[in-house]
Order: C-alpha cells, then sequence, then structure tokens
C-alpha cells in the first residue's frame, strides 16, 4: 500500500481556476463567467490514485481536463514533475503530452467513430515516436494484449464493440506511450455493473503493471473508497476535503463530506436504514452565481454566521487532512495565514 | 451492399414510373398549346393542322405510352449508338421537340456542356468556398471572421440570383467592361488566349451561382463541424497530443463531413438541373434555359423529358448518397 | 478565336485598301445579332414564329420582298408581275414569275422552278402542319413554264396575287435537300431544318436550337460583292433589357430585335452615343375591343355567344364613342411606347394607301365632351353613386388583357379616365400563355372573350390587308361549334360589311381596293366595337458603326442584311 509520506510528488495543482465565459446580447459580449473549477490546490504522489468525487456539476471532470489541459485554465499553475503545464507553449505541451493521458467516461463518444482500433491506438504512435510499421503494429498488439482485447479485433471500427471493450480500447489508448499519469474521468459510470468492477481491476493491475499514477474521477463513492489511496471532495468549483481514504471515510470533517458519505448505501439494509442519513435541502447554487462566503453555506447543516461571510480557507487541520470549513478554523485558529498552500508533512 | 444497391434500383423502377405519369399529366392538363407563340397573323385552321401534326390531339394515355416507350427503350439506344458507333438504334420516331421538330435528346446532349460548366464549375467553387468558410466558422465561433463569414452566407443564400446576377453584369460588364454580359456557348478552349476568353465569361455566373452553393454549403459543414467540435474523441485526439491542425482537419473534418458530403451528393442533380434563372440572366443556353423556354412554348416532349431525367438523377443520387454514407460512417451497413 | 481573327483580317483589309474595302464581299468582317428570344429551327415552315422567320431570312429568299415602305421588290424573281406586263392573268386567277438569271443555290446548283413547286407541295401537305399555309391559300397548281418560270394558279380570281413566294413567311426550299422531308417526315430531317440550303446571302454554319446560330457570306450569292458581313453571329436568348444593353452599352452586339421596354431606359442607353434606336411601323395596332355579346356571367356556357344575346350597353355606338374620346392616345403611347409607338384611330392604319384620316377626331382627348355626349343621349347617373345607368344598367364593365406592365400602365390610365365620365371599370390581367393560348378549355382565352372590353394588338403579315378586313365577316364569330376558333373577337356583325369583304375580293385596281378598305375601316371604327390605340412599332437598336439598314416591318427586319456594311 502506499506510503504519502515517502513518495514523491508527479502533480502539484495550485490555485487552478477554469471560468467559463458567458456571453449574451446581440453582440455576444462576455457578460458573467461560469466558475467551473474556483481555486483548487492538491498534490498527487507518484504512483497513487487519488480519488476525486462530488455530486454532478461540482466541477470535477472540469478540473480533470484542466489538469491535463485540455481546456486553457483561467489561473493557476499545473506542474507534471516539476514542469509546468497550464502555460506551456503549445509545442512543449505536446512534447509533454505522452506522459499524461486520459480515460473518458463514455468510450463510445470518446473514440473517433471513422477510425479503427489499430488506428485509433496507433496515431499517438505515430505522432509521437518513430516506430517503424511493423513496430508500431507489434505495440498495438501488445497493447491490446495489456487490456485483454483479442487481436484480432484491431481491424474493427469501435461501434462493433461492446461498452467494457470500448473503455479497455480508450485505456489501451491511452496506455500507448508510456504514460505516468492518467486521468480517469468516470471510467465506469457509463458502463454495466457488471462490467465495472472489471475495468476497475484491469485499470488496478495496470496500475501495478506500469507504476501509473491515477486521477480517479467519480461521483460513486463506493468505487473510489475501494480504488483510492487519497480522497479529495469537491463542491461547486472547490475542494472542500482532502485526506487520507480510510480516514476520510471514517471520520469526515466538513459538513458536506458527512453528508455525501451518509448517502452511500450500507451492505447492511438494518444499518442502512438506522444511520443517522443527513439529507440536504435546496440545490445546489449556480457555478455562475455562487453564494457569497463559503459556497456550502446555503445547503450546510451546521451553517454559522461568518460562513454567510467569509469564505473558508482551504488548510490543513491536520496532517495529511485538509479541510476548508470554519468549524476548525474556531479549533485551529492559529494555523491560518499558510491555509491555501498544503505544506509537506 | 451490392444487393443492396440491386433491390433500391430495382424499387425506382415503380417510383421512376409513378413520377413520369404524375409530371406527364401535369404538363399534360396545365393550360398549354404550342401555336400559342405563333403571331396572331397564323389563322386558326393552320394552328388546328399544326396541332394535329405534333400529335397533341391524341388521347392522353395513349401519348403518355407512347412517349414512355421511347423514353425507355429506343432513347437509351440511340444514346448508346451516339456513344459507341454500334448499329443498334431502332427506325422510326424518336421524341421530336414541339418547337424545334428535333430530337429531344439532342437538345440535351447539345446543351449539357453549357450547363455542366458554368453550374458544375460554381457548384465545385461553391464547395472550395464552403470548406475553410465552414471550418473556419465552427473552430472560431462568434469570432469576427465567424460573424462575417454568417452575414456573407446570409446574404448569398437570400439575394436572389437574378438580383446578384444583373447587379454584376452593371458593374463588371457595363461600367467597368472586364467581362462580356453574353456567354458565347459556341467559344472553344483550344489554347491559352481561348481559356482566358472562357475564364472571363465563366467569372461572372460561376460566381454568382458559387455564392450561393457556398452559403448553403459552409452553413451545413459548420452546423456539423460544431456538433463534433465538443465530441469527447476530439479531447481524446488532442489528448494523445495532436498537432491542433491534425484534431481539426483530420479528425473533426472527417466525421463532420459525412452529412455535408451526403448534402453535397443531393445536390448534384441540380447542377444537371442547370440554374434557370442565372442561364437566362447570362445567356449561358444551358438545360435550364432549355426547359424554361420549353414550358413557356408548351413544348411537352421537352418538359416532360427533362423533368423525367431529373427524377431519374435525383433517385440515383439518393442512393448515390445513402450509399456515400455507408462508406463515410462505418457505423452504416447495408447488408 | 476564329471569328475574332477574322474580323482582324476584315479591318485590316479596311485599313489598307479602304476605297476597294465597300465592294468586296466579307470586307466588313464579323456581325453580331441579338434576339431575345432565340430561333428554335431555321424552317420557316416549321415554326411561324417571327424569331424564326427572321433568322431564316438570312438564309431563305423569295420572289419578291417588301421594302421599308412596303413597296414590292423583286428578289430571286426578275420583275415583279402585273396585269401590265403580262405576269398576273386578265381574270386574276393566275401569277407568272421569271425566276432572275445566274441564281444558284448555296451549294452551287441552279434555282429552277422545281423548287418552288416542292415547296408548294412541301407546305400543302395536309400531315405537315405548315405553319405558314395561309400564304399558300387558294392555290390550287403551280407549274412551271419553260426553264425559268413559275406559274402560280388560283381556284379563284385573286386581286393581290403577291402571297405565295413573297416575303420572307413563304421563301423556297431546295427540292433536292428536302425531298425526303414531305407531310409527317418534316420532324426527322433535323440536319434540313437546322441548316437549310438557301440562295441567300449566308449559310448555316452551325445551328444551336434556341441558342446561337453562326453564319458566313454564301460563295455563291448572286451578287459578287455583297454581303459585307463575312461571318455573323445571331444569339438567342435572354431579356430585351439586356439585349438592349449588349448593343446600347457594352457593344458586345451590334444589333438588337424588338427591344419593347422602357421607353426612358431606351432614350437613356441610346444616349451614351453607342447605339442607334430605329422603328418600323407596319400595321400592328394596340386596341380595345368592346363586346358586342352579352358576357353576364349568370348566362354560364353561352355567354359571349350569340345565344347570349347583345350586350346590355356596349353595343350601343354612343357609349364606345364617349369611351373612345376619354382617352388621351398620346400619353398612352408616350407612357409605354416611347418611339415604338403612335397615337391611332384607325384600326387599319397602313400602308398609306388604306389608312383612313377620317376618325382622326379622337387623337384629342375630349373628356367633357364624352361627357355632353353621354348627358345628350340620357345616359346620367340616377342613383347618385357616380356611375352612369343604360336603361337601369350601371355603366360597370370588365377590362382584361394580358399580363404586361405597359398593358397594365395603360389600363390603369384607361380606367381613371372613364371614371371620371361616369365608367366604371374592373381590371383584370391574364398570363399572355392562356390569354393568347387558344385553349378551348379555358375560360381566359381572348377568343372566349368572357369580358365586356379586352386590350390586346393584333396585325396581318404582308401589305394586303384583305384577308385582315374579312376578319370581322359576320360568319366568323368565335364560338363553341368552332372550338371558339374565329378571327371576329369582339363579335361585330354588319351586312353592309360583308358586302364590302365581297366587294374588296373582287377588285384588282389599287386605288379602288384602297377605297374599299378605308370604308371599312371607318365603318369598323364608328360603330365602336372596336376603339384603336396606338400604332405600334418595331424597334430595334443597332451599333452606330452599323450601316445600310432599312428597317422594314412589312418583311423580315433582316431584308437587306446584304447590304449591312461596318462603317469606316
Amino acid at each position: 500500500m502506499f506510503d504519502a509520506k515517502t513518495a514523491k510528488k508527479l502533480v502539484e495543482v495550485r490555485d487552478l481556476k477554469m471560468h467559463f465565459p458567458i456571453r449574451s446580447g446581440l453582440l455576444r459580449r462576455v457578460t458573467g463567467a461560469v466558475k467551473a473549477v474556483d481555486g483548487v490546490s492538491f498534490d498527487i504522489f507518484e504512483g497513487e490514485t487519488l480519488g476525486l468525487v462530488g455530486e454532478s456539476g461540482c466541477g470535477k471532470s472540469t478540473c480533470g481536463r484542466a489538469v491535463l489541459r485540455l481546456y486553457e485554465p483561467t489561473s493557476g499553475s499545473i506542474k507534471l514533475d516539476g514542469e509546468e503545464i497550464a502555460t506551456a507553449p503549445f509545442d512543449k505541451l505536446r512534447r509533454l503530452r505522452p506522459k499524461m493521458q486520459m480515460v473518458f467516461q463514455d468510450p463510445q463518444a470518446s473514440l473517433n467513430p471513422r477510425m479503427t482500433v489499430a488506428g485509433i491506438i496507433g496515431e499517438p504512435l505515430m505522432e509521437h515516436t518513430k516506430l517503424s510499421e511493423k513496430e508500431r503494429l507489434d505495440r498495438i498488439y501488445q497493447l491490446m494484449d495489456a487490456v485483454g482485447l483479442n487481436r484480432d479485433f484491431a481491424n474493427r471500427y469501435p461501434h462493433e464493440f461492446s461498452g467494457g471493450q470500448r473503455q479497455r480500447i480508450g485505456i489501451a489508448r491511452a496506455l500507448a506511450l508510456n504514460p505516468k499519469f492518467i486521468v480517469c474521468d468516470e471510467p465506469i459510470a457509463a458502463l454495466d455493473v457488471s462490467i465495472q468492477a472489471q475495468v476497475v481491476n484491469l485499470l488496478e493491475e495496470l496500475q501495478d503493471e506500469f507504476g501509473l499514477t491515477y486521477l480517479f474521477i467519480s461521483h460513486d463513492l463506493s468505487m473510489v473508497r475501494h480504488i483510492a489511496d487519497r480522497v479529495a471532495v469537491m463542491y461547486l468549483g472547490k475542494v472542500v476535503e482532502l485526506g487520507a481514504r480510510d480516514v476520510l471515510y471514517d471520520a469526515p470533517l466538513h459538513p458536506y463530506t458527512e453528508a455525501l458519505l451518509s448517502a452511500v448505501p450500507e451492505p447492511d439494509p438494518v444499518s442502512h436504514d438506522e444511520a443517522n442519513r443527513i439529507i440536504l435541502q435546496g440545490d445546489v447554487p449556480s457555478p455562475a452565481n455562487p453564494p457569497q462566503g463559503c459556497n456550502f453555506c446555503t445547503r450546510c447543516p451546521k451553517v454559522m454566521a461568518i460562513c454567510r461571510q467569509i469564505d473558508p480557507e482551504f488548510r490543513e487541520v491536520k496532517p495529511g487532512r485538509f479541510v476548508a470549513c470554519h468549524l476548525y478554523n474556531e479549533t485551529r485558529p492559529e494555523t491560518a495565514g499558510n491555509a491555501a498552500q498544503p505544506t509537506e508533512a | 451492399m451490392l444487393t443492396y444497391t440491386i433491390r433500391r434500383l430495382i424499387l425506382a423502377i415503380p417510383t421512376l414510373l409513378f413520377i413520369s405519369f404524375i409530371i406527364f399529366l401535369i404538363v399534360k392538363l396545365s393550360p398549354s398549346d404550342p401555336t400559342a407563340g405563333l403571331p396572331l397573323t397564323i389563322p386558326p385552321e393552320v394552328r388546328e393542322q399544326i396541332r394535329e401534326s405534333l400529335g397533341v390531339n391524341d388521347p392522353v394515355l395513349v401519348q403518355y405510352f407512347k412517349w414512355l416507350k421511347l423514353m425507355v427503350w429506343d432513347e437509351p439506344l440511340h444514346l448508346i449508338e451516339n456513344a459507341t458507333g454500334w448499329q443498334v438504334a431502332p427506325e422510326g420516331p424518336r421524341i421530336i421537340s414541339y418547337q424545334t421538330r428535333s430530337p429531344v435528346m439532342e437538345l440535351i446532349i447539345q446543351r449539357l456542356p453549357q450547363t455542366l460548366w458554368v453550374v458544375g464549375t460554381s457548384y465545385i467553387v461553391g464547395i472550395l468556398i464552403a470548406l475553410p468558410l465552414g471550418i473556419i466558422s465552427a473552430y472560431r465561433q462568434y469570432s469576427v471572421f465567424d460573424q462575417v463569414g454568417t452575414f456573407i452566407s446570409m446574404v448569398g443564400f437570400s439575394v436572389p440570383t437574378f438580383f446578384t446576377g444583373v447587379l454584376f453584369i452593371v458593374i463588371f460588364a457595363v461600367n467597368l467592361g472586364w467581362f462580356p454580359s453574353v456567354y458565347d456557348t459556341t467559344h472553344e478552349v483550344t489554347d491559352w488566349d481561348s481559356f482566358v476568353v472562357q475564364l472571363k465569361q465563366i467569372i461572372m455566373p460561376v460566381m454568382v451561382l458559387g455564392l450561393y452553393n457556398a452559403s448553403q454549403i459552409s452553413r451545413y459543414l459548420r452546423a456539423s463541424m460544431l456538433d463534433n467540435l465538443n465530441q469527447d474523441y476530439v479531447r481524446t485526439a488532442r489528448a494523445k497530443g495532436l498537432n491542433e491542425r491534425v484534431v481539426v482537419l483530420v479528425h473533426v473534418l472527417k466525421n463532420s463531413m459525412i452529412p455535408v458530403v451526403t448534402v453535397i451528393a443531393l445536390n448534384v442533380p441540380a447542377v444537371f438541373g442547370g440554374a434557370i434563372i442565372t442561364e437566362q440572366v447570362f445567356k449561358v443556353n444551358g438545360i435550364g434555359q432549355l426547359l424554361i423556354i420549353a414550358i413557356q412554348s408548351g413544348d411537352v416532349p421537352v418538359v416532360q423529358t427533362v423533368s423525367f431525367i431529373f427524377a431519374v438523377l435525383i433517385v440515383l443520387f439518393s442512393l448515390i448518397a445513402d450509399l456515400l454514407y455507408g462508406v463515410l460512417d462505418p457505423r452504416i451497413r447495408y447488408d | 478565336m476564329k471569328k475574332r481573327y477574322s474580323l482582324l483580317l476584315g479591318a485590316a483589309a479596311l485599313a489598307l485598301a479602304p476605297a476597294a474595302a465597300m465592294a468586296e464581299r466579307g470586307s466588313s468582317g464579323h456581325l453580331n445579332i441579338i434576339y431575345w428570344q432565340a430561333p428554335s429551327t431555321l424552317n420557316p415552315y416549321l415554326s411561324g414564329g417571327t424569331k424564326e422567320v427572321e433568322s431564316a431570312s438570312l438564309i431563305l429568299e423569295s420572289m419578291a420582298r417588301f421594302d421599308q415602305d412596303g413597296n414590292m421588290v423583286p428578289w430571286l424573281a426578275s420583275e415583279i408581275p402585273t396585269i401590265e406586263n403580262g405576269g398576273v392573268s386578265e381574270d386574276l386567277t393566275s401569277i407568272t414569275w421569271t425566276i432572275g438569271d445566274g441564281i444558284t443555290w448555296s451549294d452551287g446548283t441552279p434555282l429552277t422552278p422545281a423548287d418552288f413547286i416542292f415547296t408548294w407541295q412541301y407546305c400543302t401537305h395536309p400531315e405537315g402542319g405548315c405553319a405558314q399555309a395561309s400564304s399558300y391559300d387558294g392555290v390550287t397548281n403551280v407549274e412551271a413554264v419553260g426553264d425559268n418560270q413559275v406559274r402560280v394558279t388560283f381556284g379563284a380570281p385573286t386581286p393581290f396575287p403577291y402571297t405565295a413566294f413573297v416575303g420572307s413567311e413563304s421563301p423556297v426550299i431546295q427540292a433536292a435537300q428536302f425531298a425526303d422531308c414531305l407531310g409527317a417526315r418534316a420532324p426527322e430531317c433535323t440536319d434540313a431544318n437546322f441548316g437549310p440550303i438557301g440562295t441567300g446571302p449566308f449559310v448555316v454554319d452551325e445551328f444551336r436550337p434556341n441558342d446561337v446560330i453562326e453564319m458566313s457570306a454564301n460563295p455563291n450569292f448572286r451578287f459578287p460583292d455583297r454581303p459585307y458581313f463575312a461571318t455573323v453571329t445571331f444569339k438567342g436568348g435572354g431579356d430585351a433589357t439586356a439585349a438592349a444593353r449588349s448593343v446600347c452599352e457594352t457593344g458586345e452586339f451590334d444589333y438588337a430585335w424588338n427591344l419593347q421596354i422602357d421607353p426612358t431606359i431606351l432614350a437613356q442607353m441610346e444616349a451614351q452615343g453607342r447605339c442607334n434606336v430605329v422603328t418600323a411601323f407596319g400595321t400592328s395596332v394596340e386596341r380595345l375591343h368592346l363586346n358586342q355579346t352579352n358576357p353576364d356571367p349568370a348566362l354560364g356556357d353561352i355567354r359571349s355567344t350569340a345565344e347570349a344575346g347583345p350586350h346590355p350597353f356596349l353595343t350601343d355606338p354612343i357609349v364606345g364613342q364617349a369611351m373612345s374620346m376619354a382617352i388621351d392616345r398620346a400619353l398612352i403611347t408616350e407612357i409605354g411606347y416611347g418611339a415604338g409607338g403612335q397615337p391611332t384611330c384607325n384600326v387599319l392604319p397602313a400602308p398609306e394607301l388604306y389608312a383612313s384620316t377620317a376618325n382622326d377626331a379622337c387623337l384629342v382627348q375630349d373628356i367633357p365632351g364624352a361627357i355632353a355626349l353621354l348627358d345628350g343621349a340620357g345616359i346620367v347617373d340616377t342613383d347618385g353613386d357616380g356611375i352612369r345607368e343604360y336603361n337601369g344598367i350601371p355603366l360597370r364593365v370588365l377590362y382584361q388583357t394580358s399580363t404586361n406592365a405597359v398593358r397594365q400602365d395603360t389600363q390603369a390610365l384607361i380606367k381613371q379616365w372613364w371614371a371620371e365620365i361616369g365608367i366604371d371599370a374592373e381590371l383584370r390581367n391574364i398570363d399572355a400563355s392562356v390569354f393568347f393560348g387558344g385553349d378551348p378549355a379555358s375560360p381566359d382565352t381572348f377568343q372566349k372573350f368572357y369580358a365586356d372590353i379586352e386590350m390586346y394588338t393584333n396585325n396581318f403579315a404582308g401589305v394586303d390587308p384583305q384577308a385582315y378586313m374579312a376578319n370581322w365577316a359576320c360568319d366568323e364569330w368565335p364560338g363553341p361549334d368552332t372550338q371558339w376558333q374565329g378571327s371576329n373577337i369582339q363579335r361585330f356583325c354588319m351586312e353592309e360589311y360583308d358586302a364590302l369583304i365581297e366587294e374588296l375580293a373582287g377588285t384588282a385596281d389599287l386605288q379602288e381596293r384602297g377605297r374599299i378598305a378605308r370604308e371599312m375601316n371607318d365603318m369598323l371604327v364608328q360603330s365602336y366595337s372596336i376603339i384603336p390605340l396606338v400604332h405600334r412599332g418595331g424597334v430595334s437598336a443597332h451599333a452606330v458603326t452599323l450601316e445600310g439598314i432599312l428597317m422594314s416591318d412589312w418583311d423580315s427586319e433582316l431584308w437587306n442584311i446584304m447590304d449591312w456594311r461596318r462603317a469606316q
């Protein structure tokens, strides 16, 4: 199992913001912004899996895409292996691409329908390596073997496969250039339950085999608990809590994490029914117009006056545990000041 | 795919028979008289004799079956004889135009080159303009380029060709004197100079029609590109670290072209149909002008035959569009 | 390129030998003619349209043609046969033409009487559908007399025998070329119909139906120095305005035909100095027909027939006269026709011999006079609605014509003038192809005349009005029994008039014929069943560099193209 204290940081994200402009009126002027990701900071250590959880629309997928700079981030810094990604010029970025890859949620939509499996997996090889045709084909077969796809299918089109097989193609494609870091954006959400476990197991096997680092984005808390080493919880564009998996699941600090975890079904129906479930009132506010103060103040069961005034800082309240909540500012006021910077523990 | 094609072709036969009969009835039952265009000095008895000699007074069904037999049997054989020199054409009557008293097919064959030259070129020019316009408009949605492109497309789409055509003539032929206002259909391109002459006389009709075609196709392409640009596979392509040019031109464009190619194929019959108004404005005496004059002078065999050929082309190109769809999109298979 | 090359050659020839240039065939180079309606065949017997007849007149010729004044000019004949020179028989039943010396077809073979005999057989073949059959009306035989004379025999005395083989409508065609094209086989002879061999100044190089004709000078033409133009492009298509523009503004063409466009636009174009507008007046008259039968829709199928009875008020000449007096013909002409029209009060305005002067009072508009006339006749407004009543029936008329901008302007003006004298007109216009279409099933043809008043132009070919004036015989009424064929459109009938038709048909003396025709014209006009408005002429434009044009409305306006030349 992974040990956070000794590992090297592979990915460092600092105050990442991804705002999408809202255009309106006759001349389509920018009149506002959807703050999909609004000041997010976290680290991912080499070889670990960081789970990123949150409700639909909280910005976790945007965050994942922005980390790989599939969007142009509004501001902030992203470092992969010490190299800045957020502001890298296009050519440099292209050279960095092989190191970081993505597995998408919808395996159907993420594969070009007019390319064969071999074409899809082989394209990055053509772009970034100087392999001969024969070598490339060998590599394609090798990758197909690795993800458990029959080699005979190399010349088929994506629509000829089942959902699980398509996701394997997507994974093989992501692995083609030996990446270090893979963002898995809800990789199992579109799959049948019976297939989900297979794909997750495949991801774990590959992690062991190739020493991969994952940012695993999911709204499925059980699955994250299964696969992740550490977990970050997002709400309305911000990370509200981050910590090692077991600690976070056993003793959530942030009221939102608490509410989220209380909604996870328990295998035992009695304990599930008896569990003290926290039902959140109201809807998630619009990311175009977040509330003043803490983003969660409109729905928080433990809301205080200060929450409606001041946005709580995200800071380390215990070693390896970060939270953005005024509840913990009262208990640990002295740590205020270096909150947004998770320090090395 | 072959069985599919054959099945579609067989199914097309009753469709075309039905269409031909409907066209025939519409043309026949509308008040038209091949002698109507003659001067009033020609007395009624003579008009009656002319009508009689043209067979206008035969029963409608007799006329229809006479025409149909010639259209599907005799005329194709004549075409084969013309093309190959084999002596296969039957003796006897052909489909004769009321106006010229000559075989309708010869008229069509004579006019096809002009139409293909002018309308065909304009179609190609239109596509060539539409491709970059649609791609850049979609890629830079809401940019100044996109706004200007949208404006020009709307103008090209909504301003009728009889207006732009006359406007072009007044500006470029009358005021500037750059291009001729009357198309010389007998001009032959034999060397560089004659090519320049051809270029000068073709440029105005081609631009008028090309603008219209470009507007239409670029709109389709833009919409289709926008659909595809937001797809995950585009993100995949970017994540692969591909060049942006490759992402847009290979991944996005290839997928966006599927519906656009269909639209382009479906519009090809219109190229053969010519552009009635533009041909009239620039005196490019092609198929469109043949049709309109035939309509005006009640020349039923010409109207009937030209319309029927259009119908055949439309049926044929819908099939081609469907087959192209199958070729371009691996998700579609005809078995 | 080829033709441009020869144009340059022509120009070079002009520059090098200016004195000799005029005398040489082909010295003027290339001529561009545009007809905005394109010829569909070069056989005028298969299509009676003006465009076909006139384009064919460059190739095919007849015994005689009519000059710009309507005078006969011997063409293939050596002279015009008359009773005096023995060419027309005393009993008026035959005419003998003598073919001029040394005339050959363009293929070099001699023109013989057999060609004329064949031409007659060709056009009168019962299955041929010959469009010019009326040129051979009454002809019972055509025979050769010797080896250079052709005798045309008529079944009855024919005081004006210059119909067959005269004018561009009945040219001679080559027997050898058309021998296999008689009757029903006429359409099979596409090559002959599109490229007839003729005796005229030009031969066909290429004919594209409804598009363009390329022609070059006939090497075997009987005048060794003519035509002056070496080649001709005869382009068709487009519209009248575009044709005018190509001559007067861009200079691409030298001659444009039939420019029925807004006179002010044409005047502006002419003012640019590149073209001259030329006009020629024949016999076309824009006129109103006043229905003499009852067109009341309540009568159903019998309306506008003899069965329907007389019109409730238009049979009274007083009403028609007042309507005529209220019209300002000069204004209509100025607005709609410009140089292409002259106000007229006669249905037979030309040639001069036949033009009456008895009705010229109508040339001046007289609304007070019209009001006084109606008041005097007791046709007054009795119910105060501004419209007069005739025996209790209000003077409301349905006034129809074909769809055409000039005609709609004219309708609007006339409606206004009639309103001023207390007559209400409802206007209607019908698409020309329907109005003139003659479809017996359509209620909207001019022959059916399901209206009170209708307006259009008619004329006659050639210079002799006998057949034309016979249009208004009592037995010429259109009606269901004749499939609505019939030329007496307004359903006029007078015994005296029918008697004059008989008299004209039996009179050979020209002056006497003139008197009778004028009397018939006056009788028609003064019945006020017909109100002549405008004497219309052909309007064409030619480049200022073109010389020798003598535009004639009595024949093809290209009748003397062999004399056309490029000015130096």
